[in-house]
């Protein structure tokens, strides 16, 4: 199966196209209005134009390729006009509707309808029951979510089993001043899956990070499989504690819950998992637009004691190391800052200072560190060592984020400016150390993986 | 997992009296044919028809010895027969032939066919409990676990999971990981277990689902790792369904969406 037309059509046709405004069949048409294609309203009982496009009455009626079509009609129908689409020579269609599998036996019945559909025919089916997907960068906005149409491009691609959830990740993107290369909801992938889409979007060229919501498949082993063989960087939000499976007879069988396999099998197959919605996009943003870590060691420095002790424990926790510093970097530190107040890991200055930049440097050149995180409350006369990062950031190959606080209006634009740097700027102490932490988890598997390729070369 | 048929053609070996009798479940002496043949250690053991062939079993193993009902009729021996399923500690001839006949007795009782099975005891204490096994899981196919073993397994849920086959590294990582790890290496003066022999465990019944579809659960517990080797003292090896139930349906109908 092809996912290509799917994601990257040159044409949309939207069945159920409709031209009241309160109606899925217009939002979508109004979301539709920014894609560089034809995009054909199909009703065959409405006449006129939507959007500047004339209704016509069927997808056989069209007389040029249509690559995609978006059904917005009542699951009834659903079957049928799958089997229309395929007949047409349509090779990707997105299904709205609820009431297949998930919800009783005349649900299944016709979903397996249009498994069988899409299986003869080959037809990439995203759905059902899923609000669809969006690709920003190509004004590609498959959903039929109001405001969607707001999130703008970036570098993290998000497949969530759950249409909400990904709208979820989506907006919270957008409330962060941030965009995505994609968002794809894949509700209950009766023949687009985690396995497809993940392949699709580790070759996707805009994509640079890759985040999953899953809450359970009959696929495992292929998403892990997929997982593996990605470049690309993929965390995890497993979700739902499942019961375990039918296994009565043994031990093992009873001490087998789904959650264990996933959580296990994601760390197997080098994916971190996370535990939030924000973990997720944090981490998967640091991991894009920045440079990966090699190994779970973090050396933080911090300007003020106690935020520095909130998040020296709690990245710990969070499976994150704090190293001891070499003799080297304890002596340029005794250099920088005479009776410095704390020269190990952390290194706690006692107060922001001119220095400061260059005590960061410092730390992040020990090769014993992996990510670096900085904790400064912002002071006006200071400021960020915007540009001592700039520098730094050229110079060293590591991840490297800062947590600050003030009010907003004083630190905004310093903080936009280690953002542009790729230096991720996080307002809390917990919310650095979960990001260190994730990076510290998803450098600990590189580095394992690293060393058993390393065996398998030797051997 | 260069040629992963011989670990197949051994459970098709220990299967097939089970298959022919129609069960999915594997007597005790048959898993641990099984486990032998593939290189897990196992106390040794006999099977005896009749108290004085059990006897003879064991003057042959050496004492002390256990005995167990060996029957298709009995999964949980320990709590069969009102105590008569499982008799330990048996230092002599006499002692042999009461606990043989006890089962004997109980079987007649209830009318079902069993013989005894005559094992080497083992010293529990001289190691540590573990729990080693496997499912064939619908989403993820075969898949290992281990843990601390014994009667509290469940209680403790001290396990970890791996998907299957699990490198050398991968099966060590799953036992290091284990809340119960230090009391493998030697706490408080224990006598460090043999942390590779348990390791090769975790790996051959990883490689055992891998090979084989036959094999829908394996249990081994306890295995006694102990400082001078891993042994499965016992072993329950659960047939796949011979219909291929499970088969992949259209789509995935694993949680739907929300």
């Amino acid at each position: 199966m092809d996912v290509g037309t799917l994601f990257h059509p040159r044409s949309i046709a939207v069945v159920g196209a409709s031209s009241s405004p309160e109606k899925i069949g217009h939002e979508v048409m109004a979301n539709l209005s920014r894609f560089d294609g034809r995009v054909y309203p199909v009703n065959p009982s409405a006449d006129g134009e939507l959007f500047g496009e004339p209704f016509v009455e069927s997808i056989a009626a069209i007389d040029d390729p249509v690559d995609l079509a978006i059904l917005a009609v009542p699951a009834g129908a659903v079957p049928d006009v799958v089997a229309e689409c395929a007949a047409a020579g349509v090779s990707a269609v997105v299904i709205y509707a609820g009431g297949f599998a998930e919800s009783g036996a005349e649900g299944e019945r016709r979903q397996e309808r249009i498994a069988e559909t899409a299986a003869e025919h080959d037809v990439a089916v995203l759905g059902p029951n899923t609000s669809g997907f969006v690709i920003p960068g190509d004004g590609l906005l498959g959903s039929f979510a109001s405001g969607i149409d707001e999130l703008g491009a970036g570098d993290v691609a998000v497949i969530a089993q759950s249409g909400g959830v990904a709208h979820a990740l989506a907006f919270q993107a957008l409330r962060e001043g941030r965009g995505l290369s994609a968002m794809v909801g894949l509700g209950n992938r009766v023949a687009v899956g985690f396995p497809e889409a993940i392949r699709y979007f580790d070759a996707h060229a805009d994509t640079e990070a890759i985040v999953l919501h899953v809450e359970g498949t009959d696929r495992g082993r292929e998403l892990l499989e997929a997982c593996r063989a990605a470049e690309t960087p993929v965390l995890a939000y497993k979700v739902g504690e499942s019961d375990v499976g039918d296994f009565a007879e043994s031990h093992t069988g009873a001490l087998t819950g789904d959650h264990d396999l996933y959580v296990a099998g994601f760390e197997q197959y080098g994916v971190p998992t996370v535990s939030s919605t924000t973990e997720l996009l944090d981490g998967a943003t640091a991991l894009a637009g920045g440079p990966v870590p090699d190994g779970p060691n973090v050396g933080v420095v911090t300007a003020q004691a106690g935020p520095g002790i909130i998040v020296a424990d709690r990245i710990q926790r969070a499976g994150g190391r704090l190293p001891s510093l070499s003799d080297e970097t304890e002596a340029t530190l005794e250099e920088l800052l005479p009776g410095i107040t704390y020269a190990d890991n952390p290194v706690d200055t006692g107060r922001p200072m001119p220095a400061f930049g260059d005590v960061v440097a410092t730390v992040a050149r020990d090769d014993a560190v992996d990510v670096v995180l900085v904790y400064e409350l912002y002071e006006a006369s200071i400021g960020l060592p915007v540009d001592r990062m700039e520098a730094l950031v050229e110079a060293v190959d590591k991840p490297v984020l800062f947590a600050t606080d003030g009010p907003d209006a004083d630190v905004a634009d310093d903080a936009a400016a280690l953002e542009s740097l790729g230096v991720p700027v996080l307002r809390t102490p917990e919310r650095a150390a979960d990001l260190a932490g994730v990076l510290a988890r998803y450098g600990a598997l590189r580095a394992r993986d690293a060393a058993d390729a390393e065996v398998v070369a030797r051997e | 997992m260069s040629d992963p048929s011989p670990l197949a053609d051994a459970v098709d070996e220990a299967a097939a009296s089970a298959r022919a009798e129609g069960r999915t479940t594997l007597t005790e002496a048959e898993a641990k044919g099984l486990l032998s043949a593939v290189g897990v250690a196992t106390p040794e053991f006999e099977l005896a028809a009749d108290p004085d062939a059990a006897v003879d079993a064991a003057e042959r193993i050496g004492y002390p010895v256990v005995a167990k009902v060996s029957s298709p009729a009995v999964t949980h021996k320990s709590e069969w027969g009102d105590g008569a399923g499982v008799a330990v500690g048996l230092d002599g001839p006499e002692a042999v032939r009461r606990a043989a006949a006890r089962i004997d007795e109980a079987a007649a009782d209830r009318g079902i066919a069993a013989s005894v099975l005559v094992e080497s005891a083992v010293d529990v204490d001289a190691g540590t409990e573990v729990i080693v096994g496997g499912t064939n899981d619908p989403s993820f196919g075969p898949v290992t676990l281990v843990g601390l073993g014994g009667t509290f397994t469940e209680v403790y849920g001290d396990v970890a999971h791996r998907i299957a086959p699990v490198t050398e590294r991968e099966a060590r990582e799953a036992v290091t990981s284990l809340t119960a790890a230090p009391l493998l290496s030697g706490y408080r003066g224990r006598v460090p277990a043999d942390l590779d022999a348990l390791v090769d465990v975790v790996r051959t019944v990883g490689d055992l689902l891998d090979a084989s579809p036959e094999i829908a659960e394996i249990d081994l517990n306890p295995v006694l790792a102990a400082s001078d080797g891993a042994t499965a003292l016992d072993g329950l090896v659960v047939l796949s369904e011979a219909d291929g139930a499970g088969d992949a349906e259209a789509g995935d109908a694993g949680g739907a969406d929300r």
